[in-house]
């Protein structure tokens, strides 16, 4: 976390030197998209995100059965021509229930990483730009939080809002407001700092003006770096919950949920444990093979080591 | 100050003196994704007993690389000797085991750095980085490289000694850490010591001092320095001899008054033009602090011909054609330039 | 030095304190009556019982008044009653946070050597196909969920090879659960640790330790890694916070009776007084290994001591 935490902040200063000017967003956009490519990682992360992109938009398509669809083959067979994954106790295709997680994973991944990143850029940015004890006590209150770990104010979450996947997606996805909070917090700073805000300052810019014209644009982009790392995390905490039968619940062929079904029958099957946890792993690090490539190409540290 | 650059360093080496480093055709390559780049293009020269030999040269010029190429501390695995070799006392370096080498690092060769509070580790005390070396080397007890260690410290200068020994890095200042970069390195009695731009990082009161106390330890000690240096200030000062380096290879070498007197390339004149001159400094008008136009070219781009071209102003298409040879202008003064017999006229 | 370890012990009241606030404030969060939800499961509560709960609660007294008397009530070393069976809270988390404790520690130990020394060989390889290979399990074990390892290894060393039970609280009991958060998290270390090690190889006193002639070993244990050292420990604090963290998971896979265990049962059953003691103890041990890791952290480097 605290490899993270460093590295998304270098990382986010490094984006802003990129070019801190907005109407270069598009050339910027396509210089990262490039400078990430000619990363072997990040280029195996890309295609990985993309197959479960494909994987759960075309989910009906792709799987030959419906995910809770009962009896699809015989019970418990093991990985055959018909059913590549094998089957469940229920008869249920594997290959058809881990297409169709693809889905929920996405969701996940979408909801979670939205919740942390709204309200943590909002944090950070009020905390940067008013300063004095708004920002020591926004600040305090975040490191404290950040203290605990996200499994903690996940379970906290869940705790207050009942078992369901929904919840586990907003535990998730509050658990990590501390950590987007602190990045949108230095890269405030960092901005500022610089002279289009003097500038736009002393042009006589309302408070609203400064923060959301001129502020929030120019430290976005980062931040949404950011979260593509956040996905990763969102998507192993929201698994875990569900493994833990305090997320996603039966039948749904959510991944966690799906490994905690497994677990009375995998000594005799143990296909229906396998697929599930290589499906989130694949994805988990597809997501951190393009972290570490936007990051490796956005750090100037980085790059000089090579 | 014209006449302290005039005047002749003293100690100065006779010509028959021993040869105690001798660097034949050196090139020494980086390799980087872009490919590959010669920091160091074939460079040569010989360093006798007792004397101090400058090297000089803008940043990139590969002046560093070639003292880290003598020292066998080139980054690894992206630096590399391509061609040439490197005799210490008639041994070749390359030649060596690394366990050999190291025990020549510290007793024939010692080197001392730029940035002296990053040179030393922040996280031991003084004494331990002291005395480590000595320990090694000369095979002595603790006790004993402690009573050396603060003789050493005693001989640079660093008042009360025994009571500094537990203090770490960042309790020195700059000028101090120099001094006992200089203890250290010295604390073995290494044959030559060479001094990567030892006084840049520090305040130009400071300079003087360590200046002094390296000519002073050579005097006592009869070490040999190579002294690896952008400022002509500091080659005036300490020198016997400089060798001007420029894009990885020689383009000037001889006695420091020589090429004081009569440089014989246009970049050293152009480096000389960049030396303030002390009681003219405050006069801008008249002072003839002159900047070398351009940058120096990057090594993956050299200009054909001769390197300087480009930003030369006497530069003629033969210039920008030909390479001009590295060969002897005067008795004892080498130059690689076309038109070095008409500098004489441009010289102030 | 004292002003630094002064910040940090304020700064670990606070979060202590803005715990308390926070866990008793717990109950509230919850959407609906929580007295009901708490006995939603056991049926054939009268609505007297009900409001005897809701009294001995003090759910219906003003919330600063509530909020005094709980936090009297556990300085006092009161934590409460469970809501089923009315067991004092305290006594049940300090009988089982042992276990988590040795979890967690072991674990600590097998991701640190694991951890360290890969990353340390990897830093010293750098560029060459053995820190290729290293960090390619690294990354590969980053993304590897916790639970999943845990049937992984359940099944092939507890079910296949049958050297280790498969579930139960004995020493060879630990082996497996350790090795599962130990593993994980050895590849974060080992990640850590190689970027630490990079930047230190990197500097210039360890070119100096190599101009002074010292044997290769000395340059890399006494200078590199000593210095290297001091991130590294600073980190491995963090390590055991996630651990503790990632324990509540793995407990529950290998049925380790530690509080994980304990918690997420107590989110199933909604038993809240158990559920709040449990956040506040999390809150406790992790704020006492960082003051720990502070104190640590001063002993290491001279210039955080001076």
């Amino acid at each position: 976390m605290q490899e993270r935490l460093k590295s998304a902040v270098n990382l986010a200063t490094a984006a802003s030197d990129v070019a801190p000017s907005r109407s270069a967003l598009g050339r910027r956009t396509l210089a990262l998209f490039s400078a990430v490519t000619a990363n072997r990682g990040a280029r195996v992360g890309l295609l990985l995100v993309l197959t479960l992109v494909i994987a759960a938009v075309f989910a009906p398509w792709i799987a030959p059965y419906g995910p809770s669809q009962m009896g699809a083959g015989m019970s418990l067979t093991p990985p055959s021509a018909d059913h590549w994954f094998g089957t469940d106790e229920f008869g249920r295709d594997m290959f058809s229930r881990v297409v169709h997680g693809a889905r929920l994973t996405i969701q996940v991944g979408l909801i979670a990483v939205g919740i942390s990143l709204t309200v943590g850029t909002l944090t950070g940015l009020v905390a940067g730009y008013a300063g004095g004890w708004t920002e020591r006590i926004l600040m305090r209150l975040v490191d404290v939080v950040f203290s605990f770990t996200e499994t903690l104010i996940a379970l906290a979450a869940v705790a207050v809002l009942g078992p369901s996947l929904t919840n586990a997606m907003v535990a998730v996805g509050i658990a990590a407001i501390p950590f987007y909070a602190r990045v949108a917090y230095s890269v405030t700073l960092v901005e500022r700092n610089r002279a289009y805000f003097d500038a736009a300052y002393v042009a006589g810019a309302g408070h609203f003006r400064l923060v959301f014209i001129h502020l929030l644009p120019n430290i976005l982009p980062p931040l949404i770096v950011v979260a593509t790392l956040g996905v990763s995390s969102a998507v192993l905490a929201a698994a875990g919950l569900s493994f833990l039968g305090l997320g996603a619940q039966p039948p749904s062929p959510e991944w966690g949920a799906m490994l905690s079904a497994a677990r009375d029958y995998f000594t005799q099957a143990p296909w229906i444990m396998i697929y599930p946890g290589l499906a989130i792993m694949v994805t988990v690090l597809a997501f951190n093979l393009l972290g570490d490539g936007i990051r490796e190409a956005l750090d100037p540290r980085q790059k000089a080591r090579q | 100050m014209t006449d302290t650059i005039l005047q002749t360093a003293p100690g100065k080496t006779s010509d028959t003196a021993e040869i105690v480093l001798s660097v034949q055709n050196l090139s020494t390559e980086f390799h980087s994704k872009k490919g590959i780049v010669r920091a160091v293009d074939g460079m040569s020269f010989d360093l006798r007993k007792r004397e101090i030999l400058a090297i000089v040269g803008e940043s990139g010029s590969g002046k560093s690389v070639t003292s880290l190429s003598i020292m066998g501390l080139l980054p690894h695995p992206a630096g590399r000797i391509a061609d040439g070799r490197v005799l210490f006392e008639g041994r070749d370096l390359g030649q060596l085991s690394d366990r050999d080498m190291r025990k020549i690092r510290g007793t024939g060769l010692a080197m001392i750095f730029q940035e002296p509070l990053t040179s030393l580790n922040p996280v031991l005390p003084i004494g331990r980085q002291m005395t480590e070396g000595i320990m090694q080397h000369l095979g002595l007890g603790l006790a004993e490289a402690r009573e050396r260690a603060i003789e050493m410290m005693r001989s640079v200068s660093i008042p009360a000694p025994e009571a500094r020994l537990k203090d770490f890095p960042h309790q020195y200042s700059g000028g101090m850490l120099q001094r006992i970069m200089i203890a250290i390195a010295m604390s073995c009695d290494p044959r030559i010591l060479i001094a990567d731009e030892p006084t840049t990082a520090l305040d130009v009161t400071i300079q003087a001092q360590i200046l002094d106390l390296m000519r002073t330890l050579r005097d006592r000690t009869g070490a040999s320095i190579v002294l690896i240096t952008h400022d002509m200030g500091v080659v005036a000062e300490l020198a016997d001899r400089v060798i001007v380096m420029y894009c990885g290879r020689k383009v000037e070498e001889g006695l420091v008054e020589k090429v004081f007197h009569r440089p014989r390339h246009p970049y050293t004149l152009g480096l000389l033009g960049s030396l303030p001159i002390l009681g003219q400094a405050g006069a801008v008008g008249d002072t003839e602090l002159t900047e070398i136009p351009g940058v120096v070219p990057s090594l993956d781009a050299l200009p054909p011909g001769c390197r300087f071209s480009e930003r030369c102003g006497f530069a003629t298409d033969r210039c920008r054609a030909e390479d001009p040879p590295f060969e002897e202008a005067a008795p004892g003064h080498f130059t690689a330039c076309w038109h070095s017999d008409q500098l004489e006229r441009a010289a102030r | 030095m004292a002003r630094f370890l002064v910040h940090r012990l304020f700064a670990a009241v606070l979060t202590i304190f803005v715990t308390t606030i926070a866990v008793s404030m717990l109950i509230h969060l919850v959407p609906g009556d929580p007295v009901q939800i708490m006995y939603a499961q056991s049926q054939g509560t009268t609505p007297e019982e009900l409001d005897a709960v809701r009294e001995r609660l003090g759910l219906d007294r003003p919330l600063v008044e509530q909020y005094i008397s709980y936090l009297g009530r556990t300085l006092r070393g009161d934590l409460g009653v469970t809501i089923r069976g009315e067991q004092p809270v305290l006594e049940l988390l300090l009988a089982r946070l042992p276990n988590t404790l040795i979890l967690a520690a072991s674990a600590l130990f097998i991701a640190s050597i694991i951890g360290l020394s890969f990353g340390f060989v990897a830093a010293y390889k750098r560029g060459t196909w053995l820190d290729t290979t290293l960090m390619t399990t690294a990354i590969l074990g980053v993304s590897m969920p916790h639970f999943w390892l845990g049937l992984i290894l359940l099944f092939y060393f507890a079910v296949q090879l049958g050297w280790f039970p498969v579930a139960g609280s004995g020493f060879p009991n630990l082996v497996l659960p350790a090795m599962t958060l130990g593993l994980t998290n050895a590849a974060i270390i080992a990640r850590l640790t190689r970027s630490s090690m990079i930047d230190i190889f990197d500097q210039d006193f360890v070119r100096t330790a190599h101009a002074k002639g010292l044997p290769k070993a000395v340059v890399l244990y006494r200078h590199a890694l000593r210095a290297g050292l001091v991130p590294i420990v600073t980190m491995m604090g963090l390590q055991f916070t996630y651990m503790m963290g990632g324990a509540i998971v793995v407990e529950n896979v290998f049925g380790w009776n530690g509080v994980g265990r304990m918690a997420i049962q107590a989110i199933f059953q909604r038993d809240y007084p158990l559920i709040q003691g449990f956040i506040l103890m999390f809150a406790i041990v992790v704020v006492l290994v960082s003051i720990m890791m502070d104190v640590v952290y001063v002993l290491l480097d001279p210039r955080i001591r001076h």
